[in-house]
This record gives structure tokens, sequence and C-alpha cells, in this order.
């Protein structure tokens, strides 16, 4: 896997020695996963002098702890028969996310059948300890378990550290000398990092299909990176060439042609660094990655593996991003359709093993083109270099970094526990939920459950067919907007109380991008909703006589004509006689005495599915559903309406109108009303009409949404600065 | 009543618990642990609901812990069990249970009264 070279190896041997034992030195973790508390405690008291014991009593805390810290622990000992998840099942979660490559684990069982030893150990379990054990026994595989991986890891980190720290130094140099051609070519930014992905994923496939290349890592790594200057020689080419939209003439062609030779030219004129590995591989690169394997390429014509493997390979990849990306003279073809061209031959002539690697390879390469793929290679790439830091003497600063890392970490605890709100975050692969500790206090259900969609507990808080939900409203999100929110009600402690589910989903890079988890808070709103509720009721009503407003009013009936526009709907309107009279003479008291009857007879005139609202100071609009004949409605109505009250005599005018075409607006049926309320008052009040065409241009200054509420407040629609009442009058 | 003492009144093996986890001060915690461990009326339970696997899981989790502290005469007896619980089926032969439960009444005392002679 690793090249040692000697100058390693006397690292490793200055480093390794003195790490195990020292006081100065971090404890060792031990993950111990049993479901008896004694066993854990017999297993923790023999180690705990020289480890930091972790304990977890089932297969799932085990794999959630893991899931999180799985690079902190140094060994797993791991029960095999638990409720929830047994060991066996740990160790194949453990396989699937590669954690056991990392962390060993040894099974400690009363199992005694050689089938459950067996299976242990082929599912990567490294050890296998019998009940009942001997102290003495346990602590000995223990400790050579951990020190045999600890000296791998450390090896391994080593390594990395120093091919990562050399590389980190030329790394950034090459990054912005070839983001300087990229953008002078007004290419899209990610091309070379493109190129460089599929130049390392075709050259570790090609070391592993056949070793007439012999490659090492180190060799690769270089490779790649100076894959990104291949074409550095196009800052020589004339912009109105290099930018031309439209097809090259001869002329043209020949002197884009010469960026390759011009790019190598420019590295072998470096006067320093001229052997540096990455400024020989560049120049490999640059000068034949227009090569053909039959010969018929620029600028030498060299044939088959005359050319170096470095160009070879990055021939491939740039003919490969080319045909899959935008340009402004064509479009992306999609990946399959790509991969078809080039092994048909359509783009190029290749090193058919170098063809085998892309073909065998096709998925793999589709899906590291992805952002997130090369994201996670640079988290892994800084984890082990952060790991080796912090195993190697005198790493102050990855200390420091731990430290902010462990700083970040409880303050997220902290804020997460102050904020009183149910976080949680769920993993498809492990199908995991995870909630935060507070949040699963609150719930009263575990910190991690496994398969929450068959959680008993969980149905019991949330309802039945709250799994299908949440997932239609996961559904509804997209890779650009992966938030959503919903609002649930949850039964907890026996009451139903209203909280707002905020969940943003987790969409990988895939094509097509997948939901592979979510994370999200639930916070009781409740109380606010209720308030809301409240207030909105309050809002729609007129406080004087409990009948809705005029902003209610609309509100209730638009959906009601939206939602059925074949039903017959009517509109009327009405205002009392002479109520100015009646106000002036026996006063408000006496004013509002007469609204309140009017509006208790209007409650009882009424079917419960008719709506009817105080529109204005003494206007009332009802609104109802009919079949045939309207008149008969229409009178019994206005009959209830009218009668005495403390001697004065109660008459009303109204206007009705009728819905005559289906889906007619409630702006047309409230002015037609209103303009027969105008007519049935100029015939003399006391009265009402159904509208005709006849009332179509009698003018009413008032629109049905006029704001003259907004403008005079709650005034009475009376008041003489409304400029109604002067036609009225 | 000493811990080997104990022993004996429950049909363990004192001499070989010692040798295996060195300490008396550890054994004789644990021994004292044993009597709070739920896992036998978790099997009794799960037997008398018909709930196989949990039996199981119980019955094996009290084998393991008798073996790891040298109970032989329980640690028999509920490794028999164990194994006619394997097909998780609780329709076993009852004088197994019917051995488990003697078999426990009499470490439970033993621990007992080893637990009452040191004050506790």
């Amino acid at each position: 896997m690793y090249i040692l070279s000697f100058q390693v190896e006397s690292l490793v041997l200055r480093s390794i020695g003195p790490f195990y034992g020292q006081k100065e030195m971090l404890k060792e973790k031990i993950l111990i996963v049993d479901d008896s508390e004694m066993n854990r405690s017999i297993l923790a008291d023999m180690l705990a002098d020289e480890f930091e014991i972790t304990e977890a009593e089932n297969g799932v805390e085990a794999v959630s702890i893991l899931q999180n810290h799985s690079n902190e622990y140094s060994l797993v000992l791991l029960d095999i028969v638990m409720p929830e998840m047994g060991g066996f099942d740990v160790l194949a979660v453990m396989n699937r996310f590669g954690w056991i490559e990392d962390v060993p684990v040894i099974m400690v069982s009363a199992e005694t059948a050689s089938e459950q030893i067996e299976r242990a150990y082929e599912l990567g379990a490294t050890d296998f300890i019998m009940r009942p054990f001997d102290a003495s026994i346990v602590h000995r595989r223990v400790v050579n378990t951990i020190l045999l991986y600890a000296k791998q890891k450390k090896l391994v980190s080593i390594v990395e550290e120093q091919i990562y720290e050399k590389e980190q130094n030329s790394s950034l140099m090459v990054d912005i000398l070839s983001h300087i051609v990229e953008f002078r070519n007004g290419e899209s930014g990610l091309h070379i990092q493109h190129v460089r992905t599929l130049t390392d994923l075709l050259l570790h496939k090609l070391c592993a299909v056949t070793d007439r290349y012999p490659l090492t890592e180190a060799d690769i790594s270089v490779i790649s990176m100076a894959s990104a200057l291949h074409d550095i020689g196009k800052i020589g080419i004339d912009d109105k060439i290099l930018n031309k939209p439209g097809r090259l003439t001869d002329e043209e062609f020949a002197v884009m042609k010469t960026h390759s030779a011009i790019g190598a030219q420019m590295l072998e004129d470096l006067p320093v660094h001229k052997n540096n590995p990455i400024v020989v591989r560049a120049y490999e690169i640059c000068r034949w990655h227009h090569e053909r394997y039959d010969g018929r390429g620029y600028p030498d014509g060299l044939k088959g593996d005359d050319i170096p493997i470095s160009a070879q390979v990055v021939a491939l990849a740039d003919v490969y991003d080319a045909l899959t990306s935008e340009r402004v003279y064509k479009k992306a073809i999609p990946h399959d359709e790509a991969v078809d061209m080039i092994l048909n031959g359509k783009c190029g002539s290749f090193n058919p093993v170098l063809l085998e690697c892309l073909a065998q390879n096709a998925l793999h390469v589709k899906n590291a083109l992805s952002i997130d793929a090369q994201k996670t290679s640079k988290r892994q790439q800084i984890r082990s270099f952060a790991d080796a830091v912090m195993q190697s003497k005198g790493g102050s600063a990855s200390e420091r970094t731990l430290r902010l890392l462990d700083y970040e970490r409880m303050k997220h605890n902290f804020f997460a526990e102050m904020s009183e709100e149910i976080q949680f975050e769920y993993s498809a692969g492990t199908d995991i939920l995870k909630l935060s500790p507070w949040g699963a206090r609150k719930l009263g259900v575990p910190e991690n459950i496994i398969s929450p969609s068959e959680n008993m507990a969980l149905s019991a808080l949330l309802g039945e067919g709250w799994w299908q939900r949440i997932g239609d409203l996961l559904n509804t999100t997209t890779p650009e907007k992966p938030e959503c929110s919903r609002e649930e009600q949850l039964l907890l402690g026996g009451e139903y109380r209203w909280y707002n589910i905020i969940i943003r989903a987790i969409w990988s890079d895939d094509n097509p991008p997948q939901i592979t988890g979510a994370i999200g808070k639930a916070v009781d709103i409740h109380d606010a909703r209720m308030r809301f509720n409240e207030l909105k009721e309050k809002s729609i009503r007129d406080p004087l006589t409990g009948l809705l407003n005029r902003a209610g009013a609309r509100e209730q009936i638009e959906p009601r004509i939206h939602g059925f526009p074949d039903h017959k709907y009517a509109f009327a309107i009405f205002d009392i006689d002479f109520f100015k009279l009646a106000n002036d003479e026996h006063g408000h008291q006496f004013g509002d005495k007469v609204l309140s009857y009017i509006a208790q007879r209007l409650n009882h005139s009424i079917r419960q599915s008719d709506l009817c609202a105080r529109i204005g100071g003494d206007e009332f609009l009802i609104f109802f559903e009919y079949d045939t004949d309207i008149h008969p409605i229409i009178a019994r109505i206005f009959k209830a309406l009218c009668g005495v009250i403390d001697g004065f005599e109660v008459h009303i005018s109204m206007g009705v109108s009728e819905m005559q075409e289906e889906g007619e607006s409630y702006e047309i049926l409230f002015r037609r009303a209103d303009q027969a309320l105008y007519f049935s008052k100029r015939a003399g009040r006391a009265q009402y009409h159904l509208y005709d065409e006849s009332m179509k241009d009698i003018l009413t200054d008032r629109e049905p949404d006029s704001d003259y509420e907004e403008r005079y407040g709650e005034s009475d629609p009376k008041d003489p600065k409304n400029p109604k009442n002067h036609e009225t009058k | 009543m000493t811990l080997q003492e104990c022993y004996t009144a429950l049909s363990g093996n004192y001499d070989d618990v010692i040798s295996r986890l060195k300490s008396e001060r550890l054994v004789q915690k644990f021994v004292l642990k044993f009597l709070d461990d739920k896992s036998y009326e978790l099997l009794l339970n799960s037997l008398s609901a018909g709930n196989g696997e949990e039996a199981f899981r119980a019955a094996h989790t009290m084998k393991g812990m008798c073996q790891n502290l040298s109970f032989t005469l329980l640690g028999n007896s509920s490794a028999a069990l164990t194994e006619a619980l394997r097909g998780l089926d609780t329709n076993v032969d009852p004088a197994l249970v019917e051995t488990v439960k003697a078999d426990y009444l009499k470490t439970s005392e033993a621990i007992s009264a080893f637990k009452a002679s040191l004050g506790l």
C-alpha cells in the first residue's frame, strides 16, 4: 500500500517507541458493548486503569457512537447476543461504512459454537474471547490488538503526513497557475479539478489491473497534481483564437495545436526546479497530452507506449471531461453516451488497457466528479493529516485545532440544550434517528432510534402515518431548496400540542441526486398558534354583534365561490332605514341595541351554511346558496328583519344579486347587490330589489373592497365625510 | 460468612474465579451486584409471556454472568436452558426451567446471607 523510504522508517522508530504507557499521552479509548451491565463492569474494571472506557448497552448505541467518533476509538469489545441490534449486525454496519478498517473489534461472548466464531472472523473481528474469561488474558489481548493497530495507523499517518506536507507546498501554486489558464480559456472552473480527479482514479485502476506501469502512490499523486498544468501552454495562444466561439480555420487550428509544445517549453525553460518530480511529469503531460495511441496525434506523432503513461491518462481524462461538460460551442453529453463514444473510438485513439479501466470504472468515474466526493476526499486527507499530527510529538498547531473542535462541539451541545428545541438527525444509510439529549428527554424516547419508521413510541407521539407524511414532505425538497417544514400535533403527556417541524433534507451529489438523510428540529408553537388563532378569530369578527366583519366575510366567501363555481350563490346587502335618525334621537347605546337586535334576527333567519356579516356601520351582508327560486328566500329574510324595538320601527332597504353565470367573482356579486340596494333606497326605502341589467349604471361610489375603512378607520359609513352619504341623503 | 463460604453455599468455584479475575475485592463487588441484575426476572416474564427471543437473550446473559463469576451450578442449568431456547420457542421442557429456578434461589440466598454477614 505505502512504500516506505528508509527516511520514513527512521521517523517511525523514533516516534512509535514511547507512545504507549506514557503519562503525558492520551489514554486510548475502548468501547465496550454488552447488554449486561455486570459484564460491562467486569471488563471496564479490568481495563479502566490504562484505558478510557465508553460503554454501550446494545448495538444501536454502539453504532451511534461509532458513527460520530469511530476514529477516536482504538478498540471495540463486542458481545454477540444483545437486544435491539446484535454483535454481528454491528460488525456488518462497521464493514459497510469501512470503520472496521480503523477500529479493531474483539468479540466477547459465551457463544462456543464454531460457526459463530467463524462468522465473527469473517465479518472482520480481530479476536474472539470466550467467557468465562481470564483477566490477564483479556488485558493481554486488548493491549496487543491496540498496539498492533496503533503501529499500523501511525505508519499510515506518518507517510500520509509526509506526502501531504510535500504536496501542500506545490499544490497551492499549481492551483493558482492552472486557475489562471482556465480563467483565460473561459472554461468552467471545474475542468482542471475534474481532470485531476479522473487522472487519479484512472491511475489507481490502472495499477490494479496491470503491472505494466510501475507507479507508486507518490507517483500517482504527483501525476494527478501535474495534470492540472496540462493546458498551461494556452497562455501563449492568441486570445482571439483561444476564445473564438465558432469553428477554427485550418490556420487557426494549427496555431492552437502549438499550445502543447509551448507549455512543455515553458517548463523546460524554468531557471530552477527543472528536476522537481512535478515539473518532470508536467512536462510529459503538457507536451504529449494530444498524442494519439495510433501515432496520429501531435506534436511529435508518438505511438503506443512511447507516449508517457502520464500523458496518456491525462489525454483520456481531458477528452472525457470535455465531452461531459458544457462549452460555448456545445452542450454537455451524458456520462454513458460519452463513455460509449470514447470506447467506440469516436474521440481519438487510446491505450486499450486505459479504455478498459474507464469501462470498468464507469460508474465510479461518474460519482467521483461530484463535488461531494471531492469534498469528502479532502476531508479524509485533512483528517488523516490531523491524526498524524496528533500522534506525532510536538504537534502544537493541531492540538490547538483539536481544542477548537472540542470547543465547537461543546458550544453546539450547550446551545442545543439551551434552545429547548427537539433537534434530530436521520441517516438513511444506518436507518438511525438521533435526537438531541434535551429532545429525547422531552419526548420520553431514547436518543438513538433504529428503524424509526417502525418505532411504536414515535407512532404514538406523532400519530399513524407520520413516516409517510414526513417522507412526502421531504420529497417536496430539491437539492437547491432542501428546507421544508410542517406543523404536526404531538401527543405529549396525554395532551396534543402543535409543533413546527423544520427539516433540511440531505441530498447526495449522485445523478440523479438522492435524499440520504435529514437534519432538523421541532419547535413547540402551540401557545403561539393558539394565540394566533384567537387573534385571527378576533380580527375577522365585529366585536359588537359577533358577526363576521367585512374582511372576514370576504375571506370566507371567496374560497366557496372558487371551490364550487357551479353552485348558485347570492349576495344580499342591506342597511337600516333612518338609522342615523335613531342614533341622533335615542343615543348611540340605542343604536348599538338596534344593531345587536338585527344581528340576532339575522342569525336566526339564515341557515347554518349561509354567512352573514356586518360590513359597515349599519350595513350587513348575507351570502347564501339556493337551488331554484330565490324570491321566497329573500322575502322570508326581509320579513324577519323588520320589527319594532323600543317604539322604533326597524325597516331595512336591501339589494340582492344572484349569480348569473358560472364562476362570477366576489367583486361582481358584491357590486351588483350594492347597486340593487341603491335602487331600493331611491325607490323609497323599506323594500328590496333583485339586481337586473337596468341597474348596471348606478354608481355606488364604492368597490367591494374599497379602502374607505382603511382611510377612515372604523368610521360610521353614515359619517358626512364618507362620500357615499352625499348620494343617499 | 466469607466469600469462599458463599461460593461453597451456591456451588460455585471460588478458586477458579480468583485465578481469573485476580482480585477478591472485584469478585466480591460483582457477586453482590449479581442480586441487582434483572435477567432472571426478564427470563421468567418472557417465558410466561411466550416471548422466545427475549427469553433466550435473558438466559444467555445469565449464563454469561454465571460463567464470568464461576457460579457453576446456576451456570450449568442456565446454559442448558439457553440451548433449549435457542430455537426461540418458549415451549421447552419445564424441568429445565424448574432447575434454573431452584438453582437461582440457592444462589441468591447464599449471596443474601453473605451480604447480611457483611452488615450490608
